[in-house]
């Protein structure tokens, strides 16, 4: 096998798949070191803002790109709505508790999409695109959207949480919940930020998969597996960690094919997840361990 | 207080009263695949279904003019799904017989966790996988379409009359794929094609490119992709067209839905066929369109007739059983063997006298005579389809 078709077929697909679950894996994280809990529904929350991206482009007439900043804006607010709703009277109580809450709440998301969507597969655009070719290099344009707005979230989120004050706070009670509310930081209103965010990169993260592949109302549910093995590879609470962990992930379902029968694809991602427990619990990048 | 308290109880009595009927309904089990990835499939499907349990209904119900009720799952097309599914109708809903599911993955969860345990029947009218013929299933599996292994051949043979003499099988990786893939191979091989490139797949990953950059190896410039088409089946298909991976696509029946044309567009389908069971030609056939078809059916859909037959002869064999669970297969096999008065779809009036009378009959269904084997499978036809506008139209019968 030639450079371009490694490069073609193997490292690309992985790098988009693995920006994708590096979306996904940062608001996991992010809920993770804020508030202390694994957070279930995040696949489906990814499909939903993946559906409203769609509803955006099929009631609004707007191009996909259009509705995808509109998705992800009401996604955010929608993960605050869920918050309050489900999780805000659970805080006080074991953790636990508001993971499997979030379980429950992961059901009702899916069903909501399923009886307003309906069941079948769709797509934001009819027909195909066929790749362009750079040099040899083959790359599909939304390939290369995919992978600039991954770029630019996270370098928004980190001089986010680096420059400003409320990014600050976030950190602080990250950190440490008690010490930040004795400094006069708002738990609420982070926590309400902290949703924005997590929920904004949950829909940006299924509106790109959608984009890249199909629309269907388990989507999301597929992608949480991975995704959470990105997060925890990386190290729960890092977002650097959750974006290396998402592009290990990736690079490696895909690279893992050269080598093992295509249906055992997923243990590979989930064979070095395992191997970094074992030699390194807390993650590649020393998160906070689970 | 007390008059209050009374007067609430003789309310209570009334209405328990009023609620109890005169007779028992008869409950079936209806799995269907609503979600998951034959869901295109099932809106029709469901139609076919309840059109059957009403025409029952409507000439008279079942044994001693009891209600028959279908009862419906959804088996998410899922191993899971299903047998949890299957779990509540058996349990819960005590069920006499079960009449799907759709998908073959899921059929083998729901009858080896809940209905052969159980001793309860099942008829299923899509599930294609082989492995379902070798089931250790005390006689109470059965199917109204025919097993892959019969359509898996056709298919190879169908190819190289065609003279396509090398391809590469793409399949996923479970009951179904696996099964018509070998079947395919094993036929394609002995006949003299060659398979450059034989691999499965998982089902709901996001790409597949390193999966088809593997079989484009080979060489072959067509590709056998037993899959489903509302979920990886789709995928595979789109990036083989986008990246030029094959030149030519052949499916089977998972493929033969409506979700890859709407998605892809027919115009880069052109190169894209699938194999399908077939009802033959029949008077039966007949029947069953024009009276689906003005119940506001789609005669051309997926299933519908193997559907319409596994609830008619579920019926058939509780009335033929008396109602009783333990004499169901028994009867099943008995109201459709060939000999006796012949049934036609609709005459379920005229069945029902029959039975009562003490007289031999035989169903005929609308996907075919439906004799089963001693593996509770029938024979079958099958055609090749091409995308045509927006819909799937015959290319080429299949022997």
């Amino acid at each position: 096998m030639d450079m371009h078709s490694f490069i073609n077929f193997f490292l690309l697909p992985g790098i988009v798949q693995g920006s994708i679950y590096a979306l996904g894996a940062i608001g996991i994280t992010l809920v993770f070191a804020i508030m202390r809990y694994g957070h279930f529904a995040h696949g489906d929350l990814a499909t939903f803002g993946a559906f409203i991206a769609l509803a955006f482009t099929t009631v609004l007439g707007l191009s996909p790109y259009a509705a995808l900043p509109l998705a992800v804006l009401a996604t955010g607010v929608f993960a605050v709505a869920l918050d309050r709703l489900f999780y805000a009277h659970l805080r006080a109580m074991p953790k636990i508790i508001t993971t499997i809450a979030s379980f429950g709440v992961a059901l009702m998301l899916r069903s909501f999409v399923q009886v307003v969507w309906g069941v079948n597969t769709t797509s934001y655009t009819r027909g195909i695109t066929r790749p362009e070719n750079w040099f040899g290099i083959r790359v599909k344009s939304h390939e290369i959207v995919t992978l600039l707005v991954a770029i630019a979230l996270v370098v928004a989120l980190h001089l986010f949480l680096t420059r400003n004050k409320w990014g600050k706070a976030m950190r602080a009670m990250s950190d440490n919940p008690e010490l930040a509310l004795f400094s006069g930081v708002d738990n609420g209103k982070v926590i309400a930020l902290t949703w924005i965010i997590a929920g904004g990169l949950c829909a940006a993260s299924g509106f790109f998969l959608g984009l890249n592949t199909e629309l269907k109302s388990l989507m999301g549910w597929n992608i949480l597996l991975p995704t959470f093995a990105a997060a925890i590879l990386g190290g729960v609470g890092r977002i650097e960690g959750a974006i290396v962990g998402g592009l290990i992930v990736g690079i490696a379902e895909e690279l893992s094919v050269l080598v093992i029968p295509g249906e055992y694809k997923v243990m590979s991602a989930f064979g070095i997840l395992l191997l970094v427990l074992l030699f390194r619990p807390t993650g590649l990048f020393r998160g906070k361990v689970l | 207080m007390k008059t209050k308290h009374l007067g609430l109880a003789s309310l209570l009595l009334g209405a328990s009263a009023l609620a109890t009927p005169a007779l028992a309904d008869v409950n079936i089990g209806l799995l269907n695949g609503i979600t998951g990835g034959a869901a295109a499939m099932a809106p029709e499907i469901t139609k076919s279904l309840q059109f059957a349990v009403d025409q029952i209904n409507e000439q008279g119900g079942v044994l001693q003019g009891e209600k028959l009720v279908g009862i419906m799952a959804d088996d998410g097309c899922s191993p899971q799904v299903a047998a949890d599914a299957a779990t509540k109708l058996v349990n819960v809903s005590q069920v006499i017989g079960v009449v799907g599911p759709l998908c073959s993955g899921a059929l083998m969860a729901a009858v080896n966790s809940a209905t052969i345990p159980a001793g309860v029947i099942l008829i299923s009218q899509a599930a294609t996988s082989p492995e379902i013929t070798t089931l250790k299933d005390n006689d109470l599996v059965f199917r109204t379409i025919p097993s892959d292994e019969y359509q898996g051949q056709a298919l190879a043979r169908t190819l190289l009359d065609r003279g396509t003499k090398k391809v590469a099988v793409s399949f996923i990786n479970n009951d179904y794929g696996k099964g018509i893939a070998e079947a395919f191979k094993k036929e394609y091989e002995a006949k003299g094609g060659e398979i450059a490139g034989y691999e499965a797949h998982e089902e709901n990953k996001s790409s597949y490119r390193a999966d088809l950059a593997g079989l484009a190896q080979g060489g072959a410039d067509t590709l056998v992709l037993l899959d489903y088409g509302d979920t990886s089946g789709l995928t595979v298909l789109r990036e083989a067209i986008e990246n030029g991976f094959f030149e030519k696509f052949v499916g089977a029946e998972g493929m033969k839905t409506s979700a890859p044309v709407k998605a892809i567009g027919a115009d880069n389908l052109t190169t894209f066929m699938a194999s399908a069971p077939v009802s033959t030609k029949s008077e039966a056939l007949d029947i069953f369109n024009k009276a689906f078809a003005e119940a506001g059916g789609d005669i051309n859909a997926s299933y519908v007739g193997p559907s319409y037959d596994a609830v008619f002869l579920l019926a058939l064999a509780i009335e033929k059983a008396g109602g009783d669970k333990s004499k169901l297969s028994e009867s099943l096999r008995a109201v459709s063997n060939g000999e006796g008065e012949p049934i036609l779809p609709g005459e379920w009036k005229k069945a029902k006298e029959l039975i009562t009378a003490g007289k031999a009959i035989d169903y005929k269904g609308a996907s075919g005579e439906l004799n089963f084997d001693a593996n509770g499978d029938v024979p079958g036809s099958y055609a090749l389809f091409k995308v045509a506008g927006d819909d799937w139209a015959v290319e080429t019968e299949m022997k």
